[in-house]
């Protein structure tokens, strides 16, 4: 035992001799650099007027915003947050950092090998739970939803902890409207020493910023954990009797706080509007010539720069493949054949929504196949439009509906005028508006990819797969014949190209289409979403084109289409011709992360629709306010 | 007992652990002294250095942008009106900066109350630095024409001037046992200051002053290395609680944007 005794003593000086930093075990023994678990605190004396909610309007110096970005936030009024998307929207990142309250981290660890998988973050206001990926996991694809923590990954670069976080919502990078894209992308630093924590941030946002948009902010370790850790947020009625195309905001140049912080604190106003060149020393020279300096600012406040293109990662992959993405409960997004289609599996055959283009109905089949042991039985078409029926009659041919043979359908077949039906056993059952049939017997389409089994008011239903499928008509909003059709057990919505996080609305004017029909069709799906936890998760909404969405980003869909629209209306109310509405650039805030110059569907194609969409209904009946 | 299972006694294992750490110790003493050979002397900080901080960083100009900028407005005590609210001032230090008065600084040749060691990383401009000998970084600023001397081992600076005397150390990650380096922070202390300004606009700073700095660099992949300055302000004359910043630089290829212009009170 003596022996024993002393070499422990032995083995303890040892170990004691290396404790403190002489001891290299790599950074992947344990897997991690320092240890920020515990509870931290943002230590707010610098930047302390950028807190939560905080920061004055019309206050953009220091970051480093473009064209898009600043005319986004000069047109935000603080009225936007008492929309019910907007009153308990949670806080992206790096934004979440300035919350008032704690934050906490927390590690997970392979119980076995002890090896960090994860480490987790908590912040108490907006109740944000967030995961940063500390085991190689690779992030989502580009047609995944997002949040507003994001998809966070972590790496230890020495002692400094770095994260980089994808699948940003839209969010704020200051709360004065300042905004952040959901095509951002954020890398962390952390670098801690001892009780303080200073946290680095890189925001590189094609979207809105001139250039990575970097930061330093510092945040202090609390003694004690503290109590509170709840922020609990459930939106209301602030505005009663409001109509729901009523989006708040300002027009280009009618900001009325323009010069409210630059002559508070006795500066140019073009100081105040902020842009790359603001972050740099040299920038002050520059405001020594206050006429060039007022010219400048006056520019800024209007769109003045050549039209923009979107900037957003195209969310399909366009590599031959079709995609599926788990959306929840029975329903799954199948992307890469056109337009996105979702799928409905359980006891009974799968009912999908829209078939693709067609292009690659095959390997649709194919993974359909993977995802239900039984045949494809509806095929519910949100709209007339090939890159949603394209594959109607391939998909439709290897599907079967069980529920004819042997019914009062099968009875009848077959007949020489309904040549669809001489063998519905082995064809799945096509449905949609009855506008759709009319428009596609129009274009002559073959019998086999036009849906028989339609409907022509309200809703159309049927419990299918445990579930009630519920197909509403969406009246004159893309087209005449649109349909959304909502899955209520698994909660999900497909909204057809009503929304698309693509584009602009795809306004078919001619097939009846109208900007009025399209807010009223957004109106009405986000009357049947419902958000998880502050305005992320909860229903998930698939659109017609795009990433897996939901109800917060199907509103900021919502807010930007009704906003082109008052533009357009104020200036054709004010007897704009197209041409002059089309100079004054009325996307111009949002082309970089919807516009296109060229190709099927322009940025003026779009503002044309809606010009010629609210002449067509007479302008001034249109706005409902 | 299975049969395949052995009985290990603990002194047998604690035995063979104290015999395999004696000799890492051994391999890791002969790594640094060589095999027989004299003891080699310590790495000088040059040597040792962690990271390179050398060369020229600008300042990118975020953080308390407006204070920082543009002149800030004059301390007033309605929040309103453009008061400094986020500075831990005392009572004592609001009368100071209630009568700051650029034009007696400008008379009393003080301009350079405001680039003292405490507030001169927040003022836009740039930084250059260098090794000046293997014991002492050199730190230059443009805006203001200022040096700082971070000395490595006790200070020889006595201090006194508007950098006061600066002790520096490497904090560094990894090294133990011959391993490398993973990364580190540059400590740096700096007191006895001559009085200053911690803002422009008059708000003080005493001799009595304590600046704790640490210098981090960060290296984006793709190219961009940041300099990353914590600094917390101890200064039991005028603050309530220690002051916190954090400032960044960015790398600079050249000394092309280098324009080194006087200290300016206004």
């Amino acid at each position: 035992m003596k022996i024993a005794k002393a070499l422990t003593l032995l083995l303890g000086a040892v170990l004691s001799s290396n404790a403190f930093g002489q001891f290299n075990f790599g950074p992947t023994a344990a897997g991690s650099g320092i240890d920020v678990s515990g509870t931290w605190h943002y230590g707010g004396h610098q930047d302390a007027a950028y807190g939560t909610a905080a920061g004055a309007l019309v206050d953009y110096g220091g970051i480093p915003l473009n064209e898009a970005g600043r005319l986004s936030a000069l047109a935000w009024t603080a009225s936007r947050m008492t929309l019910r998307q907007q009153q308990c929207a949670g806080y992206g990142i790096p934004y979440a950092y300035f919350s008032p309250g704690n934050y906490r981290f927390w590690e997970e660890r392979d119980p076995y090998t002890q090896k960090l998988i994860a480490i987790h973050m908590w912040f108490q206001t907006s109740e944000t739970r967030r995961t940063i990926w500390m085991d190689g996991r690779s992030h989502p694809p580009a047609y995944a939803a997002h949040t507003f923590p994001g998809f966070s990954t972590g790496e230890w670069r020495g002692n400094v902890l770095t994260i980089t976080t994808t699948h940003l919502k839209r969010a704020w990078l200051r709360g004065n409207g300042t905004p952040s894209s959901d095509e951002a992308t954020v890398i962390e630093r952390l670098i801690r020493h001892g009780d303080r924590l200073t946290v680095f941030t890189t925001t590189i946002d094609p979207v809105f910023l001139d250039e990575p948009y970097t930061k330093t902010m510092i945040n202090l370790r609390n003694i004690k954990d503290p109590d509170a850790w709840l922020y609990a947020c459930e939106d209301g009625e602030e505005i009663l009797s409001r109509s729901e195309d009523t989006i708040p905001h300002y027009l280009f140049g009618k900001n009325p706080f323009l010069r409210d912080f630059a002559d508070r604190n006795g500066m140019p106003l073009l100081a105040a509007l902020g842009g790359g060149e603001t972050l740099h020393p040299g920038f002050a020279a520059k405001l020594t010539d206050s006429a060039a300096a007022e010219k400048e600012a006056m520019a800024k406040i209007v769109p003045s720069g050549p039209q923009q293109n979107s900037r957003a990662v195209n969310p399909d992959p366009n590599d031959g493949e079709i995609h599926v993405l788990k959306v929840q409960g029975n329903v799954y997004m199948l992307v890469g054949d056109g337009g996105n289609i979702a799928v409905e599996v359980g006891d009974q055959g799968a009912l999908l929504v829209d078939a693709g283009a067609g292009k690659l109905s095959d390997k649709v089949v194919e993974a359909v196949r993977k995802l239900s042991r039984n045949p494809i039985q509806f095929i519910v078409n949100t709209s007339f439009h090939p890159d949603h029926t394209g594959g109607n009659a391939k998909i439709g041919a290897a599907g079967e509906d069980p529920s004819l043979p042997g019914s009062f359908f099968g009875g009848q077949a077959p007949t020489g005028a309904t040549g669809f039906f001489e063998d519905p056993a082995h064809h799945a059952t096509l449905i949609g508006h009855n506008n759709v049939l009319v428009r596609m017997e129009a274009a002559k389409l073959p019998n086999e990819m036009i849906p028989p089994d339609t409907y022509l008011e309200k809703r159309r239903k049927k419990y299918h797969n445990g579930e009630l499928v519920e197909i509403f008509y969406q009246p004159n909003a893309i087209t005449d014949g649109d349909s959304i059709v909502q899955f209520r057990r698994s909660d999900v919505i497909a909204t057809g190209d009503i929304f698309d996080t693509t584009r602009y609305p795809f306004l078919d004017v001619k097939n009846g289409g109208t900007i009025q029909g399209e807010i009223d069709a957004l109106n009405n799906i986000l009357e049947k979403t419902g958000y998880e936890h502050d305005e992320d998760g909860g229903t998930m909404i698939i659109p017609g084109h795009g990433r897996l969405s939901d109800e917060y980003d199907l509103s900021e869909y919502r807010d930007m289409v009704t906003i082109i629209r008052d533009r357009v209306k104020a200036m054709a109310d004010s007897g704009a011709t197209l041409d002059q509405v089309l100079a004054g650039r009325v996307t111009a805030d949002y082309d970089t992360r919807y516009g296109a110059t060229s190709g099927p569907w322009t940025t003026n194609a779009f503002v044309e629709a809606v010009y010629n969409s609210l002449k067509q209904a007479g302008a001034s009946s249109t706005n409902r306010k | 007992m299975p049969p395949t299972m052995t009985k290990c006694k603990p002194t047998r294992l604690l035995l063979a652990l104290a015999l395999f750490m004696t000799l890492c110790m051994s391999a890791n003493a002969q790594g640094r002294g060589g095999r027989g050979g004299p003891p080699q002397p310590p790495p000088t900080p040059k040597a040792a250095a962690p990271m390179d901080l050398t060369g020229y960083w600008v300042a990118v100009v975020v953080e308390d942008w407006r204070y920082r900028m543009l002149p800030p407005a004059k301390f007033v005590e309605t929040p309103l009106l453009g008061a400094r609210v986020d500075i831990p001032m005392n009572t004592e230090a609001r009368k100071i900066a209630l009568a700051w008065d650029p034009a007696k600084d400008e008379a009393a040749g003080e301009q350079c109350k405001a680039y003292g060691a405490p507030n001169i990383m927040r003022i836009p401009g740039r930084v250059h630095i260098t090794w000046q000998d293997d014991q002492t970084l050199k730190l230059e600023t443009d805006a203001g024409t200022q040096t700082r001397l971070l000395e490595f081992g006790a200070a020889k600076n006595p201090g006194g001037g508007w950098q006061g005397a600066s002790t520096a150390a490497w904090e560094v990650a990894g090294g133990g046992r011959g391993g490398p380096v993973l990364s580190g922070s540059l400590k740096i202390v700096t007191s006895k200051l001559k009085p200053g300004y911690l803002q422009k606009n008059g708000i003080p700073y005493s001799a009595n002053a304590t600046l704790t700095e640490f210098f981090d660099r960060v290296d984006e992949q793709g190219g961009a290395s940041y300099l990353v300055v914590t600094s917390t302000v101890d200064d039991p004359v005028y603050l309530t609680e220690p002051y916190l910043t954090s400032t960044h630089f960015k790398k600079e290829a050249d000394a092309s944007g280098w324009k080194p212009s006087p200290c300016s009170s206004r």
